[in-house]
């Protein structure tokens, strides 16, 4: 029988075959069979191609590494020719070759796999019953499958009495159940890049080691978690036995940390959430989180949960019904609205809630209470981000997708520090930054900058000079993209123009940054034919925030880096949901879908959308409320999810303004010092809790499905709102995610073919069309405002320095860290906690022997506001005279020092630049932690 | 007497120094290479010349060399491979030592032909003081103009560096020693890619042994179709064997390929027969890796023609009944040896430079020594020898790199043409432990797969 005439496809007169396209496939045989070749595949992935996970078994293999070829488990047999002479090769390595022919099962194949599995049991405990990953071991499934009955090989040297490592707060470890698979090794070099995991050893004595064989818990280990997910046994695994089958039913959520917007796989056991993996088939993290996706979701069901409506009595705050607070809350804000104006009245929403509840805060805000008075945390991050983009392209959100590290030659990371920060994408980052050219622009050495090729160290608060110096260059090096600037913006010549006239040395000198350098990195920018610039909060809380993005929106167009792979701009989102809390219109200029509320037109659509009355005005940004409250304009404030006494700047100006407030609710997931301050708190439900969509950084709408029923007492944020526009007249449907989301897809126009069942498990891009085709990347043939429009902007020196720096001679900027997020009221309640304990405040050895501050000193920084201790970390990661702190832990008050100064334009808080003055602490550190 | 090509002046007192080196005719291929040939013109005579890596596998040099690729602006490596580590092989230190300017004359030849402007000297740890020799004699060579910019005025760069290995036997193969060059752990890479398309930092390499480079040298002084002129068919030049055991005169033989077996071993000029007049019981031609030989198939085929001291005749027949020239490490044993203990020894070895990577070979090297280590010391079953048969199959071919099979040869040619005395071994192990089986019989046997 002529083989070749099985193949479906036609042979052409050449003898090469054609697919029924016309275009000519090479093919390549499994067991006699023609098969189409794909190009770059290996043997493994052309036989699972056609048949399958099943019919070759892996071990050393996994979906996100490289392939490795150690295990040799995955061998076939390769002949040149039909029942030719074989080879014995590596499925998983070799490539497929053209008309060769495969025989995957072969006789001698399946012994080899048997004799292979064999000897890995030879030094593999024998004890699946009492093991935590038995029934979901890869190492057991393999084994089943070849065939193994017993053991040939007499009693001998073993491992099985290596003892287990318990010492970290998450990861563990028996390396009596580890088979050499260089599995968790390759994670955490490819995955994660934090090298932490090692072979030592060689042959029979090849072991894992972490760092310098230390303990998890002494090593540089960031617990992501990869090694653990890797790990086919369970020789590294976790507290939680993720790999256990003991998990009854497991549900697809994002990740309520960063902007990253991680897929999880939640396991529950008994209503109750058990372990967290993160899904290998998710577009955004394949496979990886970071120790705050998989392990801190503890906090949800912590003790200390709200867990019922509170109501302010005579001082105190005790408990009620909600019947009862729903009532109290009605009838102030009636009154307040009666007596002086809807106006008197604010809301704050939230990034950490869902699309749909955001959604809902700014209807319930604009229509039943009838201001635009609407805000949220976007505010005091990325504000100047949405802003300054808008300006420029007309849209305020990132431009490409994180996928795009994959096409470009060259990255850009402005005032980010994405490991920390953003620790998936991050990883991503530090990844693509160990082998291609990167530019890093931050005042600190951050982990990005020691790998970067060029790290441009300025000083704080000196963005829109580095900008100017970068853009400076570009247009002295000839290396604009003249094609691109004529045809795609408007505003270059004036822009050129000014841009040249700028002093280059004065620039030098202001930012610190050494000119060559900064030429160097300009080029490396405009000559890497496709770059990607990637900004965080180090560029939008300044008091020029806006223009800095603005100008890094000028250096993706006079390059031409724009509307395609592997470019753009693409601001790193702090929270979950930062993009969605804009989109959904939580703003006082702009409703639902970015429409200006003073353009007669849109506020004629707003009216008819929401059937009511709006003002044709702007309302209040946060700052503004904040002075509205102190100067007896705001009365009422409803605060969905956010901790502004903690996480908002000059914080006896935010108490301050909250304490004149008639009426203070929150909504909150655990009583923190904002809530302290109400006269109301709702006990809301946390993302575990609940239905709905995040939009990540890269404006994908994901998922978010409820998990576990909410802690009892709680409800979904969504809930309380709908509850309470209905107390006040509306008539409203239960909070159900879909409705909701059906709603909002009528009136913004990038949600219009967004449909609750057909997000699927990867989540669409906005602008997503009414046909349902999403969006990767904006911008392509023309932008949202038509041309391109260059800004230039010059460099202003912030007024907190301006006024301050004479008598508070040190700059103190703020950082995040990996373990904690902003103000920690979740990782405070998670094992995180034990990792990393409290602040501290990095400080350059020669500032710190100035000062004769060592290694753990209390040290006092005081600012024209106030002044707090903190625990000296003394480190060359700032410069002299630069000081920089977390604020993750509330008994520090880092927000007692910084300052009311904001950005010109949209008014996010400049927490970067603070002028302060240091000494040793006399006084003992007021919130003094014991660590154990 | 055969011709000498590469040890003919070790000793001529102060061989080693640049001096004395240069006075007997010493860097004449580098002046004559980057005056007058073109680096293509070079690679021509290599290829002209049939010369064959020495290191072992035999591979031709000139076609090696012609696999690298050469993409615009990305630099190429030429690295010496001065891991000599398997058991028996130890002409690569005799020559470094002797007359250290031969390599470094060959490596600055060889890097010209191949268009590499650094190249490296990886040598074993074990060998320090031949590295200090090394690096004299680099030191000699810069000084005098053969090394560093513009060598001779010809606007060819060369820097030739020296680094050693820390004791780990996986690092004399290639992929290996390119990792642990490269300051990581010595694990072998997947190929492809291949070194000459991606290997030292990703960039195009060649990877030659010590004699291969030094070959360089008369074939670019004398011409290739001089050197192919010495030797027998696709076995062209002259080969250095270390030869060890129980011979009269052990020792570093530079031979010219193609004379009989019984000729290096019995005559005066080379081995000088068996020692104390035994017999000869067994040979290992090539190093430890390439399967034992009975005595009746050393000096002849079993075909029944003589056998030469070339690729094609050490290898004549097979594993079946042949074996290979390898590295040159010509093991002798006498009728008093024991072929079980023996290959334990060699078994021992292989587990402990095994690098742990692919699994056949961690496990299999380790469960390889135990039972034989079983059977040596009488402990034997008649099962443990189809059980030794059998993991060494699934070692062979099954690893990323050749280790795999280096370790696999040797048990399994032991077992092929030794068996009768592996089953009285474990039929007598009292006696074992006092006596040795001696010759084994006339015959060849057939073993499954």
């Amino acid at each position: 029988m002529d083989i070749k005439a099985n193949f479906k496809n036609k042979v052409s007169e050449s003898g090469s075959f054609s697919n029924n396209n016309g275009v000519d496939v090479k093919l390549a045989y499994i067991d006699n069979v023609p098969y189409e070749i794909k190009p770059g595949e290996t043997i493994l992935s052309f036989i699972r191609r056609n048949f399958g996970q099943e019919l070759v078994p892996t071990l050393c293999d996994a979906p996100n590494l490289e392939p490795f070829g150690s295990c040799r488990v995955c061998s076939v047999d390769v002949a040149l020719q039909q029942n030719g002479s074989v080879k014995t090769q590596a499925s998983c390595h070799t490539p497929v070759m053209e008309n060769s022919y495969i025989y995957p099962s072969s006789d001698r194949i399946q012994k080899l796999r048997k004799n292979i599995i064999e000897l890995v049991l030879t030094d593999h405990p024998l004890d699946c019953l009492t093991c935590e990953v038995n029934n979901n071991c890869e190492l057991q499934e393999v084994a089943a499958k070849v065939g193994i009955r017993d053991v040939r090989y007499p009693e001998g040297k073993n491992h099985l009495d290596r003892t287990k490592d318990l010492s970290h707060p998450y990861m563990t470890s028996d390396m009596s159940k580890c088979i050499n698979c260089f599995r968790c090794v390759r994670a955490c070099d490819e995955v994660q890049g934090q090298f932490v995991l090692s072979m030592a050893g060689r042959g029979f004595d090849s072991h894992i080691v972490k760092g310098s064989e230390v303990t998890f818990n002494e090593s540089d280990c960031v617990s992501c978690g990869a090694c653990a997910q890797a790990c086919p046994t369970s020789a590294i695994s976790d507290i939680f036995e993720s790999k256990s089958i003991a998990k009854a039913e497991t549900t697809r959520t994002i990740c309520t940390y960063c902007g990253v917007g991680c897929n999880l796989e939640v396991a529950t056991v008994n209503g109750k959430v058990k372990s967290i993996q993160a899904p290998f088939d998710a577009d955004v993290n394949k496979g990886h989180t970071c120790l705050k996706g998989r392990f801190a979701f503890s906090f949800y069901n912590h003790p200390e949960r709200l867990r019922t409506p509170l109501i302010r009595k005579n001082g105190e705050l005790l408990p009620a019904t909600w019947d009862e607070a729903y009532t109290y809350i009605a009838n102030e804000l009636t009154r307040i609205k009666n007596d002086f104006g809807p106006d008197y009245i604010g809301g704050i929403s939230s990034a950490r809630c869902t699309n749909e509840e955001n959604y809902l805060m700014q209807k319930f805000i604009r229509k039943t209470i009838g201001t635009n008075n609407i805000d949220s945390c976007a505010r005091v991050c990325h504000s100047p981000t949405a802003l300054g983009m808008q300006r420029v392209f007309g849209t305020g959100a990132a431009t490409n997708s994180v996928i795009d590290l994959q096409y470009t030659n060259c990255i850009m990371v402005i005032g980010a520090n994405p490991t920390d920060a953003h620790p998936v994408t991050g990883a991503k980052l530090k990844q693509f930054a160990m082998k291609g050219p990167s530019i890093v622009i931050d005042p600190r050495r951050t982990e990005m900058a020691k790998y970067a090729t060029y790290h441009l160290q300025l000083k704080p608060g000196t963005n829109v000079a580095m900008m100017n110096m970068l853009l400076y260059y570009i247009i002295s090096e000839g290396l604009e993209d003249k094609e691109f600037i004529s045809s795609r913006t408007e505003g270059y010549d004036d822009f050129k123009k000014q841009i040249l006239a700028n002093d280059i040395d004065e620039l030098s000198k202001i930012t610190g940054v050494d000119k060559e350098l900064a030429r160097k990195a300009a080029i490396a920018y405009a000559s890497a034919g496709n770059a990607m610039s990637f900004h965080g909060l180090g560029v939008t809380e300044h008091s020029q925030g806006t223009y800095t993005v603005m100008l890094i929106a000028d250096l993706a167009m006079i390059t031409g880096n724009i509307g395609r792979r592997g470019v753009g701009v693409n601001p790193l989102r702090g929270q979950n949901n930062v993009q969605g809390a804009a989109d959904m219109g939580c703003q006082p200029h702009q409703g639902a879908g970015y429409y200006d509320v003073t353009n007669p037109e849109y506020h004629k659509m707003y009216e008819a959308f929401y059937d009511t009355k709006l003002p044709m005005y702007v309302g209040l940004k946060i700052p503004q409320m904040y002075d509205a409250a102190l100067d007896n304009k705001l009365k009422a404030l409803w605060l969905m999810g956010e901790d502004n006494v903690q996480t908002d700047p000059n914080t006896n100006h935010v108490k301050a303004a909250l304490g004149k407030l008639d009426l203070l609710v929150v909504q909150e997931i655990f009583m923190t010092e904002t809530a302290m301050l109400a006269h109301v708190v709702l006990p809301a439900a946390s993302f575990l809790e609940k239905s709905g969509t995040f939009t990540n950084g890269e404006r994908r709408i994901q998922r978010v499905n409820q998990v576990v029923q909410p802690i009892e007492g709680t409800k979904p944020d969504g809930q309380i709102i709908i509850d309470i526009m209905n107390k006040m007249g509306a008539n409203e449907p239960d909070y159900d995610a879909e409705t909701v989301l059906k709603e909002i897809s009528q009136i913004v126009p990038f949600f219009a073919g967004v449909k609750w069942n057909e997000l699927g498990d990867q989540g669409k891009q906005w602008p997503v069309l009414a046909d349902g085709s999403d969006t990767e990347i904006l911008h392509i043939d023309t932008f949202k405002r038509g041309l391109g429009k260059f800004h230039n902007a010059d460099w202003k020196e912030s007024q907190e320095l301006v006024i301050n720096k004479k008598e508070f001679p040190y700059i103190i900027t703020t950082n995040r860290e990996l373990e904690h997020y902003n103000c920690g009221t979740m990782t405070r309640r998670t094992n995180n906690a034990k990792i990393l304990t409290e602040d501290t405040l990095m400080i350059n050895p020669a500032d710190a022997s100035k000062h004769s501050i060592i290694e753990g000193d209390m040290v006092c920084v005081e600012s024209a506001r106030g002044k707090i201790d903190v625990k000296a970390h003394i480190t060359d990661e700032v410069l002299p005279g630069i000081l920089s702190s977390t604020f993750h832990f509330p008994d520090m008050h880092m927000n007692d020092i910084t300052s009311s100064v904001a950005d010109s334009e949209a008014l996010c808080p400049e927490y970067k630049v603070v002028a302060v003055n240091i000494r040793k602490s006399k006084g003992k550190y007021k919130g003094e932690k014991v660590v154990a | 007497m055969g011709r000498k090509l590469l040890i003919d002046k070790v000793n001529v007192p102060g061989i080693e120094t640049y001096d004395v080196y240069r006075k007997e005719g010493g860097y004449r291929s580098v002046e004559k290479a980057l005056k007058t040939m073109t680096p293509d013109e070079v690679v021509e005579e290599v290829k002209k010349s049939g010369l064959r890596g020495r290191g072992g596998a035999g591979f031709p040099t000139g076609m090696k060399w012609s696999f690298l690729a050469k993409p615009e602006g990305i630099p190429r490596y030429l690295v010496c491979n001065a891991d000599e580590s398997e058991p028996g092989t130890f002409k690569d230190r005799y020559l470094m030592e002797k007359i250290p300017h031969f390599l470094v004359e060959g490596m600055i030849t060889s890097s010209y032909a191949l268009g590499a402007n650094t190249s490296y000297i990886y040598i074993r740890g074990e060998y320090m003081w031949v590295l200090h020799i090394l690096e004299k004699a680099i030191a000699e060579a810069y000084a005098n103009g053969f090394l560093g910019k513009n060598i001779l005025g010809t606007g060819y760069n060369l820097d030739l560096h020296v680094t050693c290995g820390a004791g780990a036997y996986i690092c004399g193969e290639e992929t290996a020693l390119l990792e642990s060059l490269e300051g990581k752990r010595g694990n072998p890479r997947m190929k492809p890619p291949f070194p000459a398309v991606k290997g030292l930092w990703q960039s195009p390499t060649v990877v030659n042994n010590v004699e291969t480079i030094a070959a360089v040298v008369p074939i670019v002084n004398d011409g290739g179709e001089e050197y192919a002129k010495i030797g027998i068919g696709k076995s062209t030049g002259t080969k250095l064997i270390s030869a060890c055991g129980n011979i009269n005169k052990p020792g570093v033989y530079e031979i010219e390929l193609g004379i009989p077996v019984e000729e290096f071993l019995y005559s005066d000029e080379y081995c000088g027969g068996i020692k104390n007049g035994k017999k000869l019981k067994a040979c290992v031609p090539g190093g430890s890796s390439v399967p034992i030989i009975p005595h009746f198939l050393v000096c002849k085929t079993a075909k029944g023609e003589d056998r030469l001291m070339s690729y094609e005749s050490l290898s004549d027949g097979g594993f079946a009944t042949g074996s290979m020239l390898g590295s040159g490490g010509f093991i002798v044993y006498d009728e008093d040896q024991c072929v079980v203990r023996n290959t334990w020894n060699f078994a021992r070895f292989y587990r402990h430079e095994s690098c742990g990577q692919c699994s056949p070979c961690r496990e299999g090297t380790g469960w390889m020594e135990k039972v034989l280590y079983k059977i040596e010391t009488g402990h034997g079953q008649m099962e443990d020898i189809d059980l030794l048969w059998d993991i060494q199959r699934r070692i062979e071919g099954n690893t990323i790199c050749p280790l795999g099979d280096a370790a696999a040869w040797p048990v399994a040619a032991a077992i092929r043409h030794f068996r009768e005395e592996f089953e009285w071994h474990i039929k007598n192990p009292q006696l074992a432990q006092t006596k040795n089986y001696g010759l084994v019989a006339e015959k060849v046997f057939e073993m499954a797969q």
